[in-house]
């Protein structure tokens, strides 16, 4: 067992010639991929594991400069791979991690053959011709929220961010998760994301991508899916679910799932 | 490989340290503090803790380590001692030969025989000292300053503290004994773990014991790297290593709050699957949804894995069809997942059947009580589901009152015992909430016996009865709301119109439907730039429905800090407004400056507007019961010119000049022709005598008829509020559009409603003119009136805060001192003269409460 396993919680399951690598987003971990994991063991080794900084990695590991770009996540993510010797995979990525495969793919790519974003946004703030969803403000007062009262910022922003009831079975996953972070952890990794700007990246990104998105998102404007479709460097397809929230995987698995799989197993056509 | 994963991850990384190192500095990708050693690093930890120690106990003085942490200082005892096991110390010093010792736990449980075993002990070690030393290891140290639960009581504690006295200095005794020869051979060591809290304890009830014991305190730091006591790890990380559910009892509260809610609902279980048919034939669709999705998911088969997946994959086939193979704890969880799931299906076919069928919850309650049940179809009458019921929303119509009161009171009476043991009724609930102190009076117990009663009583009598209130009340109500609204806002007659439209249409059940069932808040959005207005209207609103004042809650950056209340400090506008709620679910509540709020803010409110009901910042949710919501924003851009010119109010110039205190006085003076001819001509319009002054503005029918005449007087308009508004859009419709009120929000409120900029001009002729009627009313019309502008301005900033309305400061200010000056007039020829209302004092600060001048100096 490796200390990269180990600190990244990377567990392997299912069996099949080819590799996927399930990377979960902001504030969750590799739970989150609950619901999907058990259509693809028969047929894919499946590869899972928690980003630094989540709930469940030891805090000691969190390395604030390291992670303060998304590079240092994507270079966890090669680490992984290497680590297990995997030659190519399939690349499933939500949310931020959809963004992190990307810049894995840019430096490795004879490691990918396919990214399958989920929720995926290339900037979070608004800009000169760009949509992104967020103002700086916007932004502002999300972090002072976070630093202030970490309970009762989870709280309010797991629903917003699911899209539900507090009730809600996923709403309450996601603020577990959410609540498993380390508060200054959260503030950082959150601050790393919302400042993030992948647009001039996007052209790089060579291998195919599948776009998948949620109709309606307070994360991810559903325009931010066309976006990526005209600048990804590669080819790419888009997706639009009829679903609601950041985490579709967890809020409308039965939409989300066959999706997924759909293309999982497709490819673009030539 | 995957199976050694799941087991490997709870040992320890002490044991295997070494087995990391040479992958490690291969992966250039590596996360470099991973590279720096990552466990070895935590081990290397646990080596210098152990390595103090070993230094502690070669010391001549002060050598007995006590390890002083929260988080495994046993480890580090655990690892002495296999190293003092394994001879890793070397063959030279102390230590070589030394002997361990452990208090066995019936030591620590038979409190009565303490010290007989301690003499005991005497003798153990007194045969086994000679061949080297021995450590005394004392285990955990609790047990000197505890004392078993069973126990209890002031009594028991201090025989327990007595023994654990008598133990510290037979203890004491016992090294004192082995060490005294002096040589560094055949020592006795004692060595313990405690917890900060214990050895602080230790301390202070057993003061000497530190000196008597020679004991050395040693700090172990809390980084210790073990998953399974890792506070933060994971609960489904517990529960992946099948075997190892350290923590059970932690566990389960975390995974299932909502059940644990659920539970403390007290529901019984008759209530649970208490639906209509409707309802309960959806519920069993839905459910057999749901079961087939999750035989979807056990379908999809992967026995070959099962051993090496963690327990949350396992979950997502919750009724898996060979459950031999899952140990009982795994079952016990899916079983609970599997149950939470079911109920919270259940509930929400619940809530949705008591907000669509009211009736039905309410026959089924009586058919518990009266025995002559019907048959169960009858009972969902089919015309009943057609009409929301709007009973929960009449009753708050407080000037209504009496009359409620009046055709209720048979109502009332006859089931009153039956209301309280309603079950699951919303509106019951919101009352407990409610504050203790109204319930005194015995009207408004009466009030809310009816409250109670509309909440869930629906049967076709009374609700006939009320229906009939309810058109009656219509138009009733319209009325006075609008009359009262228009008095104390009255320069937004339009808006005026519209809020009292608004808040009919929505208090008699025609609001706009969101989620299952109609409901009781109200939520209205005020946008535009007039923030008094707003306000002015919202404690109309507040008092007239309510009888109340309005609770206002900033949700923006505070302005001024005019209602920075100390109770609210330290509380998020969320705790503020359920608190609110909790406090009188029937009240108005002015939600300010929402186009201010922050997102997370902005989204627990948008959530509450579509859900009813609100959850605050500890979690606990609230019904927003029958409360009145009003959300301000401004969102208009108004031409900046408009304001500068004077042409729009300015507030924050009204504030200036009005935070002044000023008096009023009244003069006679000669008349300038000039002046005159001037202000009859050019104004001859807006001036003229308005009769129906009395009542203000109110939009009564019967004002129409009076106003006939007026037509004959050379006006283009057929009444006064026509001319109001040809006015106020002529001028002001031209430099104001609200521009960006967000669809989200006007999408999902009952209705919003546009409050324009005030044109200055208009409100100053206003109140010009109301002057002048009054004037004209009291004194005669054959003097006139003069008000300089500047008095103006200082009458309307007064107005803009103060609480009165013009015709109540006129009525009682005005008229009075109208009246003095009468006399003192010169009674048969008052040509040549005019009465000019003019500012006596100007003197910096205001020192009452008052924005107005209370009186008015006449001179004569």
């Amino acid at each position: 067992m490796g200390v990269v396993e180990e600190a990244h919680n990377v567990k392997l399951v299912g069996s099949g010639d080819q590799t996927i690598v399930l990377a979960h987003g902001f504030g969750t971990d590799q739970s989150v991929w609950k619901h999907l994991v058990p259509h693809l063991v028969d047929d894919y080794r499946v590869i899972l594991f928690d980003n630094m900084g989540a709930g469940t990695t030891n805090p000691d590991y969190f390395d604030f400069e390291r992670y303060s770009t998304l590079e240092g996540y994507a270079y966890d993510v090669i680490a992984i791979l290497e680590e297990l010797r995997v030659k190519s995979c399939i690349f499933v990525g939500h949310s931020v991690s959809a963004m992190i495969g990307a810049i894995a793919s840019i430096t490795r790519p004879d490691l990918f053959t396919k990214l399958v974003t989920v929720s995926a946004s290339p900037r979070y703030l608004n800009d000169a011709n760009y949509y992104g969803g967020f103002e700086k403000e916007d932004i502002q007062q999300l972090f002072e929220a976070m630093q202030s009262n970490y309970k009762a910022w989870c709280d309010g922003f797991a629903p917003l961010v699911v899209g539900g009831d507090m009730e809600s079975v996923a709403v309450q996953e996601f603020s577990r998760t959410l609540f498993n972070m380390r508060p200054d952890i959260a503030l950082s990794v959150a601050q790393t994301i919302f400042q993030s700007d992948m647009r001039h990246l996007l052209c790089h990104v060579t291998i195919p991508c599948h776009i998948i998105q949620s109709m309606k998102d307070l994360a991810v404007p559903v325009v931010i899916s066309e976006y990526l479709h005209q600048n990804f460097g590669g080819k790419s397809i888009v997706e639009v679910m009829q679903t609601d929230g950041h985490l579709p995987q967890l809020s409308s698995p039965d939409v989300v799932i066959p999706i997924l799989l759909k293309h999982i197993r497709c490819s673009i056509a030539t | 490989m995957m199976l050694s994963t799941a087991t490997q991850l709870s040992t320890p990384p002490t044991a295997t340290p070494s087995t990391v190192v040479p992958l490690a500095n291969r992966n250039i990708y590596l996360n470099p503090r991973l590279q720096q050693g990552g466990t070895g690093q935590m081990g290397n930890q646990r080596s210098e803790e152990v390595k103090k120690v070993l230094d502690i106990l070669v010391r001549t003085k002060k050598r007995n380590p006590v390890l002083v942490g929260d988080s495994e200082p046993e480890a580090v005892v655990k690892e002495l001692f296999r190293k003092i096991e394994s001879k890793e110390l070397g063959a030279e010093g102390p230590l070589k030969n030394v002997q361990v010792i452990s208090i066995e736990k019936e030591f620590l449980y038979d409190k009565n025989q303490i010290l007989s075993k301690i003499k005991e002990l005497d003798r153990v070690i007194e045969s086994r000292i000679v061949s080297g030393g021995v450590i005394l290891d004392l285990g955990d140290l609790k047990w000197l300053v505890e004392q078993p639960m069973s126990f209890g009581g002031a009594q028991q504690q201090q025989v327990v503290s007595d023994i654990g006295r008598a133990a510290v200095v037979e203890m004491g005794k016992l090294l004192a004994r082995f060490t005294g020869d002096g040589t560094n051979d055949n020592n006795l060591w004692l060595i313990g773990t405690a917890t900060c809290e214990t050895y602080l304890r230790c301390q202070v009830y057993h003061s000497t014991m530190e000196n008597d014991w020679d004991l050395q305190a040693v700090p172990i730091t809390s980084r210790s790297p073990l998953l399974g006591i890792f506070p933060r790890v994971g609960t489904e990380r517990i529960l992946s290593n099948p075997g190892e559910n350290l923590n059970p009892l932690k566990s389960v509260p975390t995974l299932h709050p909502a059940l644990t809610r659920r539970v403390s609902e007290n529901l019984d279980p008759a209530q649970r699957t208490s639906f209509c048919p409707q309802c309960s034939d959806n519920y069993e669709k839905e459910l057999s949804k749901l079961v087939a999705i999750e035989k979807s998911f056990s379908e999809a088969k992967q026995e070959d894995n099962r051993p090496s997946l963690p327990l949350w994959l396992k979950n997502a086939k919750l009724q898996s069809s060979d459950a031999k193979t899952i140990d009982q704890s795994e079952g016990k969880y899916q079983e609970v997942l599997s149950k939470q799931k079911t109920q919270e299906l259940q509930k929400k076919w619940r809530e949705t059947c008591l907000h669509l069928h009211p009736n039905y919850h309410h026959k089924i309650h009586s058919d518990r009580t009266a025995p002559p049940a019907l048959s169960m179809p009858s009972l969902c009458n089919p015309n009943l589901f057609v009409r929301p019921p709007f009973q929960p929303r009449l009753q708050t119509t407080k000037p209504l009152g009496e009359v409620l009161q009046l055709n209720t009171n048979p109502v009332t009476s006859q089931p009153q015992g039956c209301t309280s043991s309603i079950p699951g009724s919303p509106v019951r609930t919101d009352l407990v909430l409610g504050p203790k102190g109204t319930e005194n009076t015995p009207e408004k117990a009466t009030e809310d016996g009816v409250k109670d009663l509309l909440g869930c009583i629906s049967s076709e009598p009374q609700t006939k009865v009320l229906d009939k209130f309810a058109d009656a009340l219509d138009a009733d109500t319209y009325k006075k709301l609008l009359k009262g609204l228009k008095e104390k806002a009255w320069w937004q007659a339009e808006a005026a119109t519209a809020v009292a439209s608004a808040i009919t249409r929505c208090r008699l059940g025609n609001g706009r439907c969101r989620g299952a069932g109609s409901r009781g808040d109200t939520w209205l959005l005020f946008t535009g730039p007039d923030r008094v207005g707003k306000k002015k209207m919202s404690s109309v609103l507040a008092e007239q429905i309510c009888g109340t004042i309005p609770v206002i809650i900033c949700l923006g950056s505070q302005r001024g800090g005019e209602e920075s209340d100390m109770n609210f400090r330290g509380k998020t506008a969320i705790d503020r407004i359920a608190e609110a709620v909790r406090h009188n679910p029937f009240s108005v509540i002015m939600l300010e400056d929402i186009d201010e709020a922050d997102m997370i803010l902005r989204g627990s409110v948008k959530r509450a507007i579509e859900r009813g009901r609100l959850t605050d910042s500890h979690g606990r949710e609230i019904s927003l019961g029958n409360a009145i919501f009003i959300l301000t924003g401004d969102w208009s851009t108004t031409n900046p010119e408009a304001t500068r010119d004077g042409h729009v109010v300015d507030g924050k110039k009204l504030a200036s000049i009005a935070s002044r205190d000023w008096q009023l006085g009244l003069i006679v003076r000669e008349k300038s022709a000039k002046r005159r001819v001037n202000w009859l001509q050019n104004e001859d319009r807006p001036i003229k005598p308005r009769r129906e002054l009395g009542s203000g503005l109110s939009l009564d029918l019967n004002l129409a008829v009076d106003t006939e005449d007026d037509r004959t007087d050379g006006s283009h308009n057929s009444s006064d509020l026509t001319i109001d508004h040809e006015d106020e859009l002529g001028l002001v419709g031209r430099q104001f559009t609200i521009t960006s009120v967000p669809h989200e929000l006007a999408s999902i409120v009952d209705d919003s409603i546009v409050f324009k900029p005030v044109d200055s001009s208009f409100v100053r002729r206003e109140i010009k003119n109301t002057i002048s009627v009054k004037f004209s009313m009291v004194v005669g019309d054959n003097l006139p009136i003069e008000i300089e502008d500047d008095v103006l301005e200082k009458i309307l900033g007064g107005l803009w805060h103060d609480q009165t309305s013009l015709e109540q400061w006129i009525e009682n200010v005005l008229a009075p001192s109208f009246n003095q000056l009468k006399p003192r007039l010169p009674s048969i020829e008052s040509r040549g003269l005019v009465v000019r209302l003019v500012v006596e004092s100007d003197s910096g600060e205001r020192r009452n409460g008052d924005w107005l001048p209370s009186r008015i100096t006449v001179e004569g």
